[in-house]
């Protein structure tokens, strides 16, 4: 009895594997073509039959992508003055590459200190209102941006935001599913430890910057990651928001390759790989972490 | 401690970015941040200062007294021949600037996939490009007719009057005789054929290679012989979306002599018994396929690599670009007519100027369209970077141009520029919906009246 | 607990004052980018707002087309079909997968959940790219292995034929999808308590039945994470959408989102667009009040 059962689990567990294995390789197969085809010519990669390993293997594509237009490095304006500080030009995908690091690692800090505060001020601040801005925040952590396409974008434009890389930044940062995470992970923070930091003559900052923080610090980190992958992705908001080259994020840019150059596959693969390998590289380096701070924000949470 | 010093670290970036974020000006902007005009004011109605601008100082290209004009104005173009390409204008914009050293113009380029959406969201988000490119549907028809552009008058002189073919000259106003527009150049929309498949095919015998025209008849039996040769994929009508949509058009209107608009431009009549007719015999054919899945850019593409043995989303442009992706014979055609002569769709393209609120940047504009479309030697160099025809009478301008040459032919052909009508974006939209509708099998003459319905609606808002 | 019930009026005051204090940063921007857009949205649904002309109002009439434009109904019916399916096979498939290689060897384990996880952070737009090639009437991947094999008997017009357009949409939102969920399930299941697990098995439980009486409510809280993101994803589903279809064939994979966006900037009807807002906000909200409520029972 007991030796058939454990065969028949084996056998399910070997035709599973096989099964996922089968997926796993689908999964990884648009990551494996867009590599393989920015090396390709452009008669391999527009071959009507695939070719699954390029027979040639050519760097045009990446010239030809780093050839195209060209855009300062960085910019920085010095606030009140008309001074502009440039840096040297370098090929626009370099910018888009950079500007899309910046938006998410700025949306990322953003999101995680103004919603670690705002979480814990939920779950243990007894304030008037609370109930009314927790409801609030509960209906709206779903609520695509599209929404409020319109509206969001005039309110940028009275802003002089429109076309700035912080366009797209704010309304992430403004979206609330962050406050509401953190707002979980904040209910575990022990009472006690707060009671006694307040008996030691802690003020409030101290208290949430001694006692709450450290116990929250995973789910810290699993917001971090979410939102640093989501605003990586949130092509919406940057398709509305960006115009300028020099302002374009990756996924913009390939976005508009593609629309421009519907016949050149070898340039859209290029720059899909220019977009895709570095955030792979950084997942690979932090892939422990990543899993870690996902996890126990959710085991917890 | 170490936690500590990472969270003041963050903290203080934090501090940082939003203090720049305050500045409101750190990665872009840069109409706010690089000059000290005032930046586009956020209220939501303006004066419109046109009027008072054109009148000021009278701009000529010869006379260097323009050269101290200075302004910094943005330039944004759709994928008009090489004037698409960044390298090209680079040099176009050099000639400019040797003249009017003052006057910084940025350059953006469209496509026509996501284009339109992208000035729609910058005329929203109040940072319009100063001038676009484009041609009269959008510059006229859409933009202008709503009220953002610049009356473009004062750059129409007699002489400019004079020498502009009239029919362009008609398509470059609205109907209250307004000039949103000022064109550089021209063609004629054509399509093509695998000449290879078809003389394999022994099709070639259906049409005229002389002068690139077939009628109706001939068109049929060719795409028969076509699909009987074993090419059971010979052309697309593709409806994905409204790139390339001037090939459907021009197809569906040239095969029973049917019109899309009335000939005052102010009525659709994709209706009509000729245009029902066309779609019931392009639905009918073996051979063509009504494919939602592409536009005239994929459609392009699958010509190119031999998927499609004709492609009609074509032009002179088309082939020059595509000359190392096509390893085979491509032979332009006029749409098929009964009587074999052709109404071909034509494309006018120019400048128009978005009213920005401030006059020194139109005035800088208006001298740029000058300079491109009137200095007597930079006109020829700004035509043949469009790789398209002038909208006057240069000469031969491409005289030993053997490519050239072959598809001037078409010019003559060019049919009435219908696509200043009223409604015309929405219009175009609802075309795409419809071909595809008809594509699943919708009767098409229940899809084109719901087609001629919505976009009459639209004209006559 | 007398004392917090006659908490004085100044304690009160003072973790109010604190409450808000933590709350300000947050607020700044939830009100500034989210709440104020959404009343602007709200205000205007009820005007004829197009471009660069004077808003009119027309009190209901928006509301009113809507509920007999077949469109809009037709893409809240995609909307539907796109969340009640990709949430639940999104939660089951990273669940069955998660379940067969946890306690595979290390390096196994940890292989697969990273090509899982891949198309998450490749980014929907370079995966969009490869998808319609894949998906090519004429020699994608699926129809050239399709026919090739026999499977099917000639080339199928994946995006481009109503009956499978919308089925390929969720596909390869999917594939973005399963990711993070693969990635909880992993080490949530390898979180339970063994000793349970154990237990069980003493007492002769079935693989299965040891599955679901102990391990299942084990992993329940990131069952319902899980829930909430892969939903929140779904309604995200924008991209995929523009890129691959525009909304066609025949409007089958049109979702609101995209219609918002199709009404706004190119049929340039402001108004109708924020009134198609208005309603979807309303629905997503009363979803999200609703799962939240049977997340706080659980």
């Amino acid at each position: 009895m007991k030796q058939r059962q454990f065969n028949r689990s084996t056998c399910y567990k070997i035709v599973s594997v096989i099964i996922i294995a089968i997926l796993a390789f689908t999964f990884a197969f648009p990551l494996y073509w867009i590599i393989i085809g920015s090396f390709k010519t452009p008669a391999a990669i527009n071959a009507t039959t695939p070719q699954w390993w390029p027979q040639e293997w050519v760097l045009d594509n990446y010239r030809k992508l780093f050839s195209r237009q060209v855009a300062a490095l960085w910019e920085i304006h010095i606030p009140f003055t008309s001074i502009s500080l440039m840096g040297p030009e370098v090929p626009a995908a370099i910018r888009w590459l950079l500007n899309t690091v910046f938006m998410a690692v700025a949306a990322m800090l953003l999101t995680c200190t103004t919603a670690a505060m705002a979480g814990y001020a939920l779950a243990k601040k007894r304030f008037v209102g609370r109930t009314l801005v927790f409801s609030l925040i509960v209906c709206a952590m779903a609520l695509p941006k599209q929404v409020i396409l319109v509206p969001l974008l005039r309110e940028m434009a009275s802003l002089e935001l429109y076309n700035t890389i912080w366009a797209v930044i704010f309304p992430i940062v403004g979206w609330p599913f962050g406050v509401f995470l953190m707002k979980q992970f904040s209910e575990g923070i022990p009472g006690e430890m707060m009671e006694a930091a307040k008996i030691d003559g802690a003020g409030e900052w101290k208290t949430f910057y001694t006692i709450a923080l450290p116990l929250i610090k995973p789910g810290i980190g699993a917001l971090a990651i979410f939102t640093f992958i989501n605003s990586w992705n949130d092509y919406f908001m940057q398709l509305i928001m960006l115009t300028s080259t020099k302002n374009l994020t990756i996924s913009l840019g390939i976005a508009k390759l593609q629309a421009e150059n519907a016949t050149d596959f070898g340039l859209i693969m290029a720059g899909a790989s220019l977009a895709a390998i570095p955030i792979i590289i950084i997942f690979l380096i932090f892939q422990k972490y990543f899993t870690k701070g996902i996890t126990m924000g959710a085991v917890k949470g | 401690m170490k936690k500590r010093k990472l969270m003041a670290l963050a903290l203080s970036c934090v501090m940082v970015c939003s203090m720049t974020a305050c500045g409101g000006k750190d990665t872009g902007s840069d109409q706010s941040a690089s000059t000290s005009t005032p930046a586009p004011a956020p209220a939501e109605k303006e004066e419109a200062p046109a009027e008072k601008a054109s009148t000021t100082e009278n701009t000529d290209s010869q006379t260097p007294t323009g050269s101290t004009q200075a302004a910094d104005i943005t330039l944004w173009t759709y994928p008009i021949g090489s004037w698409g390409d960044s390298a090209t204008v680079d040099g176009l914009i050099a000639n400019f600037n040797a003249v009017y050293p003052d006057i910084k113009v940025t350059v953006e380029y469209l496509d026509y996939t996501n284009g339109d959406d992208q000035i729609n969201t910058a005329i929203e988000g109040k940072q319009a490009p100063d001038l676009v490119m484009e041609g009269p549907e959008r510059l006229v028809a859409n933009w202008g007719a709503k009220g953002l552009m610049v009356d473009l008058g004062d750059l129409w002189t007699d002489d400019a009057k004079s020498l502009i073919y009239d029919s362009v000259q008609n398509a470059c106003k609205s109907n209250d005789g307004v000039f949103y527009e000022y064109p550089l150049c021209m063609t004629a929309h054509t399509m093509a054929i695998n000449r290879d498949i078809f003389e394999a095919a022994d099709a070639l015998q259906y049409l005229d290679e002389e002068t690139g025209t077939w009628t109706t008849e001939n068109f049929q039996k060719a795409v028969q012989a076509v699909y009987d040769y074993g090419q059971t994929n010979v052309g697309a009508v593709y409806c994905s979306g409204q790139g390339g949509d001037q090939g459907t058009r021009a197809l569906i209107n040239n095969l029973y002599g049917g019109t899309f608009t009335n000939p005052e431009h102010t009525e659709y009549t994709a209706n009509s018994a000729e245009n029902i007719k066309a779609l019931e015999l392009l639905k009918s054919m073996d051979g063509i396929n009504f494919d939602a899945s592409i536009a005239g850019g994929d459609e392009i593409n699958m010509f190119c690599n031999g998927t499609f043995a004709m492609a009609f989303c074509w032009n002179v442009s088309q082939e020059k670009n595509n000359l190392e992706n096509i390893s085979f014979d491509a032979l332009p055609m006029a749409f098929p007519s009964e009587d074999g002569i052709p109404q071909l769709c034509g494309g006018i393209w120019g400048f128009g100027i978005f009213d920005n609120g401030d006059p020194a940047k139109i005035e800088a504009a208006k001298t740029f369209i000058d300079f491109m479309a009137n200095d007597e030697k930079q006109v020829v160099e700004s035509v043949k970077a469009s790789n398209y025809w002038p909208v006057k009478d240069l000469g031969n301008i491409y005289d030993g141009d053997a490519l050239m040459t072959e598809y001037s032919k078409f010019v003559e052909y060019m049919g009435d520029y219908y696509q200043v009508v009223g409604g015309w974006a929405e219009a175009r939209t609802a075309w795409w919906n419809m071909l595809q509708q008809v594509g699943s099998g919708t009767d098409v003459a229940t899809a084109v009246e719901e087609f001629v319905t919505t976009a009459n609606t639209a004209a006559a808002q | 607990m007398s004392k917090n019930n006659s908490m004085s009026k100044a304690l009160v005051r003072r973790e109010t004052i604190a409450g808000y204090a933590f709350m300000l940063p947050s607020l700044i921007f939830f009100l500034g980018f989210v709440i104020y857009p959404m009343v602007q949205c709200v205000f205007t649904s009820f005007f004829d707002a197009t471009m660069n002309r004077e808003d009119i109002f027309i009190g209901l009439a928006n509301y009113k087309e809507l509920f007999q434009d077949k469109v809009f109904l037709g893409a809240l019916k995609n909307t539907v079909i796109i969340v009640v399916v990709s949430v639940p096979v999104t939660c089951i498939f990273s669940l069955w997968v998660s379940s067969v290689i946890y306690d595979l060897a290390g390096p196994a384990c940890s292989a697969f959940r990273c090509i899982f996880y891949l198309p998450v952070v490749t980014g929907s737009v370079a995966v969009a790219v490869v998808w319609k090639w894949m998906f090519n009437n004429y020699y994608g991947i699926f129809n050239y292995i399709g026919t090739n094999t026999g499977l099917i008997e000639k080339n199928i017009n994946w995006l481009g034929d109503e009956k499978f357009a919308l089925g390929c949409i969720i596909l390869i939102l999917l594939t973005t999808s399963v990711g993070q969920p693969i990635v909880l399930y992993v080490s949530a299941l390898n979180n339970v308590d063994q000793s349970l697990v154990e237990a069980a098995e003493v007492d002769g439980a079935t693989k299965f039945q040891c599955f679901w009486k102990i391990k299942w409510s084990q992993i329940m809280p990131t069952t319902l994470y899980i829930l909430v993101i892969t939903t929140i994803n779904s309604f995200q589903c924008f991209a995929l959408i523009q890129l691959l279809t525009s909304g066609g064939p025949n409007h089958s994979t049109d979702t609101i989102m995209y219609y918002i966006y199709y009404n706004a900037f190119k049929l340039y009807r402001y108004g109708y667009g924020n009134a198609m807002g208005v309603v979807l906000a309303i629905i997503i909200a009363l979803l999200s009040a609703v799962q939240f409520k049977m997340a706080e029972s659980k």
